[in-house]
C-alpha cells in the first residue's frame, strides 16, 4: 500500500513508470563533444557478446587480456589500452575454440548456417552466413571488400580440409580476431555518431554487450537516427533483462568489485573466512543494487541505508542473521543492533577495504571520499615514517593507535578527511564481521562527516546518504562509464544539469540512464583528423 | 619435473660442440658465440637498507643478512648499492619502477592513476634482439596483474601467472624438441591465412582513426605480426641448442595455502620454464614479476600483508626482513636453475644479464635512494661478476641501465629522460 502512495505522490512530480523519463526540469546544455573513443572490449563484454549471439552454453576462455582501469574505471581504461602480444595469442586460441564449438554442435550449427551449403565449397552460401554473423560481430554491415576477403578464406579452408564447416571455422575465427570486433570502432559522421556506432554505444552501455538484431535493424533503417526512435530503443533495452547485467557491470566497475575475486585474507586470523567469501559478497551487493534500480526503481541512495539485503547462508552467518533460504540468496531484514546497513555494512566493501589480517580506517574512508563523493584523495606523501604503533595498555583500539593521523598537522591535512569515516566502521573487522571490542577495549565509532555528527555505523550510513556530493558523483561516474572517457573539459556543465534532473527524478538510475543516452552529448562527437 | 634438465643434459652429451650452436638458418650466432639474454626479476615493496647492503666493496665483500640466500651464486652476481633513482618521487611505489625500469618520469593523471612515459628496458632490448626468436619477450608472474613491462605510455605486456598456461604457450602445440621429428600441423598455414585477413581489416581501419587510436591499433597489429612470425617459426626447424628439452608439465593450479600463495613451488616451476624457454631459444628477453609494488600478499610465517607490514611494523621490522629474505631466496633459486643449464663452456646464466630490483628501497618511507640492484650473469662476458659496487655519491641508477643495454649489444647515446637520463654507463661493472 505504501509503495502505491509513494508512487502516486511521485506521479505529481514525474511520471511513475520506471522508464518514463520526465521532461527535463533543467534543459541540458549544448556542450562540445569529446573526441571519439575506441574502447577495446572488456573481458565481460567479450563474453556477453558471444554468449548473447551463440547461447549461454558456449564455453569461453577464462584468460584474456586483462582489463586495466584509468580514472578509476575499467570502462575508461578500455579506451586507453591496447592488446598485447600475449593477448593476441589468447584471442586467437579463443577464436578457434569458439568457432569449433559453434560448428560442431548440431543445434548451434543449424542456427549458424543461414543457408544450406550446396557442397564442400559454396561461396554464395558462405557469403550469406558471414554477412549475417559479421554484421553482429562488427556491429555494422560488412563492406564488400571485407566480405570477399572472408569468402576467399573460407573457400581455402573448405578446399584444404574438404568440408564446408572447416572453411566457415576459419571465417568465424577471422571475424573473432579482427580489430573491428575486438575494438569498438565508433566513429562520427558530420559531428554525430553514425547510427551503427550509436547502436554499439547504446548497447554496450545498457547491456554491457553488443547490439541485438533489432537494434542493428533500427540503425540500418534510420529509426535510430531520430529522437523518437533512439528513445524507443533505449527504453526497449532498459526494459530487457540484459539491462540488469549492464547496471551490475557499472557498479562492479565503479566499486572495483572485480577485486573481490582475488580477496586475500588470513584464515588464521579470520576464522569465518573462506575463499569464496569475495564472490558471495560481490553477489550480495549487486543483487541489492539490482533490486533498488530495477525491482523497486527506487532512490539510488537506498544502497547506502537499506536494511534489507540479499544473503546466502554463508553471508548470513558472517552477519549473524538467519538466512531466508537454504540454497542461494534471499532478502533478509538486518537488525538495527550492531549498526549494519547499506553498502558500508557489506563484506564487499568492508573486506575489500581492509588489510589481509586487520581492518583499515584509511582504506574505508578513502573509498567513501573517492568513489561515493568523487573527492580527490592525494596519495600518501613520500618520505614519511608511516609505522602504526603497536597496541599498548593505554592505546588498544585502532582509533587510539592512529591518533597521530589526526593530531599531527602534516598527517591530519589528509587523514582528517578519511580516518573519521573509517573509524566509524571499526565495529566491523577485516572481513566485515561485527565486533564490540578491538584488542579488548570497547570501540568508539562516533565521528563527524563534513559537519554532520554520527555515533555509529548506522548513523554514519545516514550521513553519507544525505551528503550533498553523492548524487553528482554518481552522475559523473555513470557519464564517464557511458562515454568511456574521463576529464573531457566540457563535461562539468552537462553533469550539473544531469544531476539536477537526477535529483528531481528521485535519484532513479534508470531515469538517469535514459536521459543520458538520449542527450546530445551521447550522440555527438568531434570528427577525427587522422 | 626432473625430465627437463636431465633430458636436456642428455641430449647435449655427445654432440660435437661446434655443431650444436647453429641457429635456424644454419648460421652461427652473431659473434660466433651463444645468444645473449636479458631478464628483469622484480619484486614489490623494497628492502631494509640496513640489513641489505653488503660489507666491503669491489671483489672483497660479504653478503648481508638479506642477501645471504644468494650465497650459492655469489660469484655470479654483482650487487650495486648507494645509487638513486633521479626521475622524481611523486607517486609512492610508482615513481621507483618508472625510474629503475625506464629511466623516465611517470605520467600522472590523478591520484594513483599513472603510466610509464617511456618503454621499460626489457622492451627496449626486445625491440633490438626480440626478432631473433619465436617470442619477442615473455612476461610472467606469480599472481595476475597487468605488470610493469611497458611498450610506451598506457601500453603494457601483462604477465602470465599460470605456469600451466605459460608451459602451453611455449611448449604446447607445434613445439618440436631437439631430436624429435618435426610434425608440421597443416593448420598452421591456414592460421596464417586467417591472420592475413585480420591484418587487412586493421589496414582498412587505420586511416579512420585519430592519432592516439592509430597507435593503439598499431600495437595490436604488432602482436598480430608477431603471432604470424611465431607460426612461421613453428613451420621451420626449431633451434637446436644442446640443452634444450621440454620441461615437465606444471600443475593446472597452485591453490593458496592458508591464504598464502605457494611462492616457492610456483617460483621453481616458473624458473624451470624460463630456463628451458631460453635454452631452447624461444625467447631472449623476459620480465618476471615475483610480486608487484604495493602487494599485500601474505607470506608464509608472516602475520599480515607485505605492504601493510612495511608501513606498520615497528622497530627494525623483523617480519619485513623475513619477507625480503624469502624473496631473495626465491631469486637465488631462480638463478640456480639458469646456472644448471650448460651452454658452451659455461652456463645459461653466463649468457644472461638479469636485473633484480624492486619499486622502492626502504618501504616504510618510499625512499628511492640507496636503491636495491642486483645484476646476475655477465651477458656473455660483457659484465663483471662477483662484485659489490657502492656508489660514493648517490649516482643515477640509469647508469646501470646504460651498462646493461650496452652489454646486450645495443649501440646507444644514453638512456632515460630528464633528470633520469644518463649517457654514461657504470664503468665499475663493465668488463
Amino acid at each position: 500500500m505504501r509503495s502505491v502512495f509513494a508512487c502516486l505522490a511521485t506521479w505529481i512530480l514525474v511520471a511513475c513508470s520506471s522508464t518514463e523519463a520526465p521532461p527535463p526540469l533543467v534543459p541540458l546544455p549544448e556542450v562540445d563533444p569529446g573526441p571519439p573513443t575506441v574502447p577495446r572490449l572488456t573481458g565481460a563484454q567479450y563474453r556477453h557478446t558471444l554468449q548473447d549471439l551463440f547461447g549461454e552454453g558456449l564455453i569461453l576462455p577464462d584468460a584474456l587480456e586483462p582489463d586495466s582501469p584509468a580514472a578509476g574505471l575499467l570502462a575508461v581504461g578500455a579506451s586507453e589500452t591496447s592488446i598485447s602480444s600475449w593477448g593476441v595469442e589468447q584471442y586467437e586460441s579463443a577464436a578457434y575454440a569458439i568457432a569449433q564449438q559453434v560448428l560442431s554442435d548440431p543445434t548451434q550449427k543449424a542456427r549458424f548456417f543461414t543457408c544450406t551449403p550446396a557442397g564442400t565449397t559454396d561461396p554464395a552460401c558462405a557469403r550469406t552466413i558471414l554477412e549475417t554473423w559479421g554484421r553482429s560481430l562488427f556491429r555494422r554491415p560488412l563492406a564488400e571488400e571485407e566480405l570477399s576477403g572472408l569468402v576467399t578464406l573460407t573457400t581455402l579452408g573448405s578446399t584444404t580440409s574438404a568440408t564446408f564447416e572447416a572453411g566457415l571455422e576459419l571465417g568465424l575465427a577471422a571475424l573473432l580476431q579482427s580489430p573491428s570486433f575486438l575494438f569498438r570502432v565508433e566513429l562520427g559522421e558530420a559531428g554525430r555518431y553514425g547510427p551503427f556506432a550509436l547502436a554499439s554505444r547504446l548497447s554496450f552501455f545498457l547491456w554491457n554487450s553488443g547490439p541485438d538484431p533489432e537494434l542493428l535493424a533500427a540503425a540500418a533503417d534510420g529509426r535510430l537516427s531520430t529522437a523518437e526512435g533512439l528513445e524507443q530503443q533505449a527504453r526497449r533495452l532498459l526494459a530487457d533483462p540484459r539491462a540488469r547485467r549492464g547496471v551490475r557491470a557499472f557498479f562492479e566497475d565503479l566499486f572495483e568489485l572485480y577485486h573481490l575475486e582475488a580477496l586475500n585474507k588470513d584464515p588464521t586470523v579470520f576464522l569465518h573466512y573462506t575463499t569464496d567469501l569475495g564472490k558471495l559478497a560481490k553477489e550480495q551487493t549487486l543483487q541489492d543494487l539490482e533490486r533498488i534500480v530495477f525491482d523497486e526503481d527506487a532512490d539510488y541512495r537506498q544502497i547506502l541505508i537499506t536494511d534489507r539485503t540479499a544473503v546466502d547462508r554463508r553471508l548470513a552467518a558472517l552477519y549473524g542473521v538467519r538466512a531466508g533460504s537454504k540454497e542461494g540468496f534471499s532478502v533478509v531484514q538486518l537488525p538495527p543492533e550492531g549498526g549494519r546497513r547499506g553498502l558500508l555494512g557489506q563484506a564487499s566493501f568492508l573486506a575489500l577495504r581492509a588489510h589481509p589480517s586487520s581492518s583499515s580506517a584509511v582504506l574505508r574512508g578513502a573509498f567513501v571520499r573517492k568513489v561515493l563523493l568523487c573527492q580527490l584523495v592525494p596519495p600518501a606523501p613520500v618520505g614519511l615514517n608511516t609505522a602504526l604503533p603497536e597496541p599498548t595498555a593505554t592505546a588498544r583500539t585502532l582509533r587510539e593507535r592512529n591518533v597521530v593521523h589526526l593530531t599531527d598537522p602534516g598527517c591530519a591535512a589528509c587523514h582528517s578527511r578519511m580516518d573519521p569515516i573509517g573509524l566509524g566502521l571499526e565495529n566491523f573487522d577485516g572481513i566485515g564481521r561485527y565486533r564490540g571490542e578491538d584488542n579488548g577495549a570497547p570501540i568508539d565509532a562516533s565521528g563527524d562527516l563534513d559537519g554532520v555528527p554520527f555515533t555509529d555505523a548506522w548513523s554514519l550510513a545516514q550521513a553519507v546518504h544525505d551528503h550533498p556530493d553523492v548524487p553528482r558523483c554518481l552522475v559523473r561516474s555513470l557519464y564517464r562509464y557511458a562515454t568511456n572517457a574521463a576529464d573531457v573539459p566540457s563535461e562539468a556543465p552537462l553533469i550539473d544539469a544531469l544531476t539536477a534532473n537526477f535529483q528531481a527524478s528521485g535519484h532513479r538510475v534508470q531515469s538517469l540512464m535514459l536521459e543520458l543516452v538520449t542527450s546530445g552529448a551521447f550522440q555527438k562527437v568531434t570528427e577525427v583528423s587522422p | 619435473m626432473l625430465r627437463g634438465f636431465l633430458g636436456g643434459a642428455a641430449v647435449g652429451i655427445g654432440l660435437p660442440p661446434l655443431e650444436v650452436f647453429f641457429d635456424r638458418h644454419g648460421l652461427a650466432y652473431a659473434d660466433g658465440g651463444l645468444p645473449k639474454r636479458f631478464g628483469i626479476w622484480f619484486w614489490g615493496n623494497g628492502n631494509l637498507p640496513q640489513r641489505w647492503n653488503p660489507i666491503g666493496e669491489g671483489a672483497e665483500w660479504t653478503l648481508s643478512e638479506q642477501l645471504q640466500p644468494l650465497a650459492s651464486v655469489k660469484s655470479e652476481i654483482t650487487v650495486v648499492s648507494g645509487m638513486s633513482v633521479k626521475t622524481g618521487n611523486t607517486i609512492p611505489h610508482g615513481s621507483g619502477p618508472a625510474g629503475i625500469l625506464s629511466g623516465a618520469p611517470l605520467i600522472v593523471r590523478s591520484g594513483d592513476d599513472f603510466s610509464f612515459s617511456a618503454p621499460s628496458i626489457d622492451q627496449v632490448i626486445a625491440a633490438q634482439i626480440g626478432g631473433e626468436t619465436r617470442f619477442r619477450s615473455l612476461e610472467l608472474g606469480v599472481r595476475p596483474d597487468s605488470g610493469l613491462s611497458y611498450n610506451g605510455p598506457n601500453s603494457k605486456n601483462p604477465p602470465e601467472s599460470s605456469p600451466w598456461a605459460l608451459f602451453n604457450r611455449i611448449f604446447g602445440g607445434g613445439f618440436t624438441a631437439p631430436g624429435e621429428e618435426p610434425v608440421i600441423d597443416p593448420k598452421i598455414r591456414l592460421r596464417r591465412s586467417v591472420l592475413d585477413v585480420v591484418m587487412a581489416d586493421a589496414g582498412r581501419l587505420r586511416g579512420k582513426l585519430g592519432r592516439t587510436d592509430q597507435l593503439r591499433l598499431e600495437q595490436h597489429l604488432d602482436g598480430v605480426r608477431e603471432l604470424e612470425r611465431r607460426l612461421a617459426r613453428l613451420e621451420e626447424d626449431p633451434p637446436s641448442l644442446a640443452a634444450c628439452a621440454v620441461p615437465g608439465v606444471p600443475a593446472e593450479a597452485y591453490p593458496d595455502n592458508d591464504g598464502r600463495p605457494r611462492f616457492t613451488e610456483i617460483n621453481q616451476v616458473m624458473a624451470e620454464l624460463m630456463a628451458m624457454a631460453m635454452a631452447c631459444d624461444q625467447t631472449r628477453v623476459f620480465s618476471y614479476f615475483f610480486t608487484y609494488p604495493v602487494n599485500n600478499l601474505l607470506f608464509p610465517g608472516v602475520s599480515t600483508g607485505h605492504h601493510r607490514m612495511t608501513h606498520d611494523e615497528p622497530g627494525d621490522q623483523p617480519q619485513v626482513n623475513q619477507i625480503v629474505v624469502q624473496i631473495i631466496t626465491a631469486f637465488g633459486q631462480f638463478l640456480e636453475k639458469l646456472r644448471a643449464v650448460p651452454e658452451g663452456a659455461g652456463t645459461l646464466l653466463d649468457n644472461c644479464a638479469i636485473l633484480g630490483t624492486t619499486d622502492v628501497s626502504f618501504g616504510r618511507n618510499h625512499s628511492l635512494d640507496d636503491y636495491p640492484i642486483i645484476i646476475a650473469g655477465t651477458a656473455g662476458g660483457a659484465l663483471k661478476k662477483g662484485l659489490h659496487y657502492r656508489s660514493p655519491s648517490g649516482e643515477n641508477t640509469s647508469m646501470v641501465l646504460v651498462s646493461l643495454l650496452r652489454a646486450m649489444g645495443l649501440v646507444i647515446d644514453g638512456f632515460g629522460e630528464g633528470a633520469g637520463r644518463s649517457e654514461q654507463g657504470l664503468g665499475a661493472i663493465e668488463a
